[in-house]
């Protein structure tokens, strides 16, 4: 039987594409942590996310959403908040780990910069493992 | 074998009511009705008394509940 996406699939899928094409290059082609290159992929996620979900509501007609829709997004949350939870404990391990055996002194702006972009890849891989969760829900029918 | 079960793809065939219109009348997604008829999401009693009601039938007509069955 053919099952068409509801409005909330395709909107996962957007935000998904969203992600991956906004965080994608940035943590994986990116040479040197700055905080300008942060905020300007703040900004691009946003812009980007409004634009593909306005492109949605206009092509989507029946936009309703029910009671499978947000146990499918708790569902999403559940796993977010179980992957940054998981990520910050290992994050602030080894953070004490490297400060036991002195590899850095945490006064240095380049030290800082670095757990800025580390904090936001946590921040990112909960949001990716989110969304994911609920597509995956969403395919095999929950 | 679910925990619950339910025949509302025979009683809507019985209907000619398609799963859209189904799923109008009881204000879920078609995606959510296609679910229950594949015994892969148990709806809540509300949305199970709102299916009883709009295929005209009691609620057991619709849905069973099997203990030994899995969730």
């Amino acid at each position: 039987m053919a099952t068409s996406l509801s409005y909330r699939e395709k909107s996962l899928y957007a935000s998904l594409a969203a992600e991956l094409i906004v965080y994608g290059p940035y943590f994986f082609l990116h040479r040197q942590n700055s905080v300008n290159k942060v905020a300007g992929m703040i900004f691009a996620i946003i812009v980007l996310q409004i634009i593909l979900q306005s492109v949605i509501a206009a092509v989507t007609r029946n936009r309703i959403t029910d009671e499978r829709d947000r146990l499918i997004e708790l569902r999403g949350y559940r796993a977010g908040y179980l992957t940054i939870v998981s990520l910050m404990v290992l994050g602030l391990g080894m953070l004490w780990f490297h400060l036991a055996i002195g590899r850095f002194q945490l006064d240095s702006r380049r030290v800082g910069l670095h757990f800025l972009s580390v904090f936001f890849g946590m921040l990112v891989v909960a949001d990716i493992t989110k969304t994911a969760t609920q597509i995956v829900a969403y395919r095999r029918a929950l | 074998m679910p925990a619950i079960r339910n025949q509302i793809r025979e009683l809507r065939a019985l209907r000619e009511m398609t799963q859209q219109e189904l799923a109008d009348r009881v204000g879920v997604t078609r995606q959510t009705v296609i679910a229950i008829e594949q015994d892969k999401y148990s709806p809540s009693l509300e949305t199970a008394f709102k299916v009883a009601i709009v295929l005209g039938v009691p609620l057991d007509q619709c849905f069973q509940y099997d203990p030994r069955g899995k969730r």
